[in-house]
């Protein structure tokens, strides 16, 4: 019983979504079919090939995009196979200092003006257009024609009930609609794979506007870095230094004439010898952790585990041999989101885990209030954006009232 | 004493031999990387030795990977390390055998010659030259669990782990001899560590505690 009913929605289903398909493939056939119509009624001139050229040829172009998403909204729905459309991403318009709007290609008067120029060039620049207009060609005998096979055969059946005689040929109709009905509309995830992917440039092309803008990022970042280490050194040993020098010399001097002074300048110079000290100390572990150059990653998170106020358990797996500036970019990715446990979400235990498999999967979770989120410009943000210089990502997931857990994963077969 | 001093920085180095040698010991070998230290520990047998944890050939933690194992070779063996920071992780690897005879100071700790020449000798002796600040970090990370040991006896074992004595702890935290002596009964009690000659009961004490928190 069960299995009858079953059968029984997936044909309804496929039925259903035979002739959305057709529908959808058919419009563009539909619109020529018109413009034929037209061009017979009109007397078959060669003057009056005009306007139907004209209207098929319109027709076609702004047909073209709204079908193919059609067709990926439909693909995705009921297969979950997602195509990326690949489309030329519009360049922002802009009003310059003399009152005219630039779209990256010409200058307009108005705003509404310079985005309708800008549309209309990269429908004619963008390869997915050309791509949009082959797949209208190959999709209405790929898709379209199967996809037709069940409507066409009620449409037997509903004419054998008008016209009595024609018996066999509804009978047969009617088996091919109940039989062909689940499957007719799977044609089109494959057509649309093969026939509606981005072309290789346009995936390259978007790969490399997402390198630059990631090589811009770490540049600043970068830049400000050696700046920050910079001013800490010029400011803080170097200064000490200096006065160390400047205290030595003048206990040289005080030696013979007052040598109790002199020994009170060399207690001074030693306290300040050991605060520079200090000071690089922190300096350093800023930059490179000593413990992490000289035990690797796990136990440097071992020992952020053994400095932080809360209750931390690491657990590693897993060979966890990496290159330096991958384990550097985890390791005050861990210390950043400690830091967050302690001070933001108040919690009382973390638990970390590292784990290598083809890819290095870093877990940080807490027991805190949870809400955290990557705001724009925030330390989580900055944290997924220096994960996201090795194609590393990091997912957050943190409801109000915890606990949160963030997942690192980075991608490191090639090491 | 007959000291060894393994460094591979030669101002460090050269500068740490001329000290030693100013308080009236004697430095009987210098070694500059991991293996050979290793070596000059076991064949040598200093009275002390000053390690640097940062060595070649690998420039990681070539020094401490050979006074542990040398360590493991000699059960006890009087070793210092020097470093320029100070991690938990290696402090706690250090005091793991519970054998005394150890002690772990960041490098400025030779600003104070005074100071350096007698944990060297605190060491020498089996006892411990712990960092204040790296101590500070071990005991105070957790909260202590309540009932366990009060405020002051919580001082006093921090100060018995930087490796003073009874005497010392007295001066620092102004006690009578008899008070501190109290206390650390009461600690080795709380801790349940018994009085057994062959291990240091001081260092037994941090690690029961570590190990309990």
């Amino acid at each position: 019983m069960g299995q009858v009913a079953s059968w029984a929605a997936k044909l309804c289903v496929g039925f259903g979504r035979a002739c959305v398909l057709v529908g959808v493939t058919m419009l563009v056939p539909a619109v020529w079919a018109v413009a034929a119509v037209v061009w017979v009624w009109w007397g078959g001139n060669p003057w009056s090939l005009i306007a139907p050229v004209v209207l098929a040829a319109v027709g076609t172009f702004t047909l073209a995009r709204p079908i193919c998403r059609m067709i990926r909204y439909f693909v995705a729905r009921w297969t979950g196979t997602v195509i990326p459309g690949g489309y030329l991403e519009p360049a922002p318009v802009t009003q310059m200092s003399t009152g005219y709007w630039w779209n990256g290609r010409s200058y307009s008067s108005t705003s509404k003006e310079a985005k309708e120029d800008q549309e209309l060039a990269n429908l004619w620049r963008d390869p997915a257009t050309w791509r949009d207009l082959r797949f209208l060609g190959i999709a209405p005998f790929a898709i379209g024609l199967v996809a037709a096979v069940p409507p066409a055969g009620i449409a037997l059946v509903v004419l054998a009930i008008i016209r009595p005689g024609l018996t066999m040929v509804g009978v047969l109709g009617l088996i091919a609609a109940l039989t062909i009905s689940p499957y007719a509309w799977r044609t089109a995830e494959p057509v649309a794979v093969r026939f509606l992917q981005p072309s290789q440039e346009q995936v390259l092309a978007e790969r490399v506007d997402e390198l630059t803008a990631q090589r811009a990022d770490s540049t600043v970042a970068q830049a400000a870095e050696i700046r920050r280490i910079e001013r800490d050194l010029h400011d803080g040993a170097q200064a000490r230094l200096v006065a160390l020098g400047l205290a030595l010399a003048t206990a040289e001097k005080l030696m013979e004439t007052d040598p109790d002074q002199a020994k009170a300048l060399m207690r001074e110079a030693r306290a300040g010898a050991a605060t520079s000290l200090t000071e690089l100390r922190e300096l350093v572990q800023g930059i490179n952790p000593p413990v992490l150059n000289e035990r690797g990653l796990v136990d440097a998170v071992r020992a952020l585990a053994l400095d932080s106020p809360l209750e931390v358990t690491v657990s590693a797996a897993g060979r966890l041999t990496l290159d330096p500036p991958i384990e550097s970019a985890l390791y005050f990715a861990v210390a950043e989101l400690l830091t967050n446990a302690t001070k933001h979400a108040r919690a009382t235990s973390v638990r970390i885990n590292l784990t290598r498999t083809s890819t290095l999967i870093v877990e940080v979770s807490d027991n805190g209030k949870g809400g955290a989120s990557a705001r724009r410009g925030g330390g989580l943000d900055g944290l997924q954006r220096r994960l996201a210089v090795f194609d590393g990502v990091c997912e957050i997931t943190s409801p109000p009232g915890g606990p949160t857990m963030v997942r690192m994963v980075v991608p490191c077969e090639s090491l | 004493m007959r000291i060894l001093v393994a460094e591979d920085l030669y101002l460090l180095r050269d500068g740490m031999v001329r000290l030693i040698e100013a308080y009236g010991h004697e430095v009987v070998a210098t070694t500059s990387t991991g293996p050979e230290t290793l070596t000059a520990l076991l064949e040598l047998r200093p009275d002390v030795s000053v390690v640097d944890v940062r060595m070649p050939p690998t420039q990681s933690d070539e020094g401490l990977r050979a006074a542990l194992a040398a360590r493991n070779e000699v059960p006890g063996l009087p070793v210092l390390i020097l470093s320029q920071h100070v991690e938990q992780l290696y402090a706690r690897e250090l005091l793991a055998d519970g054998t005394g005879g150890i002690g772990y100071l960041l490098k400025e700790s030779v600003f104070d010659a005074d100071q350096f020449i007698d944990a060297l000798e605190r060491v020498a002796a089996g006892g411990t030259a712990m960092d204040p600040a790296v101590i500070a970090k071990l005991l105070n990370n957790r909260t202590p669990r309540l009932g366990r040991l009060t405020d002051r006896e919580h001082e006093v074992l921090a100060l018995m782990a930087e490796g003073l004595s009874n005497q010392a702890i007295c001066q620092r935290l102004f006690l009578s001899e008899s008070a501190v002596s109290k206390h650390t009964t009461a600690l080795f009690a709380k801790l349940s560590i018994t009085d057994d000659t062959t291990t240091n009961r001081r260092v037994l004490a941090v690690l029961a505690y570590l190990n309990k928190t």
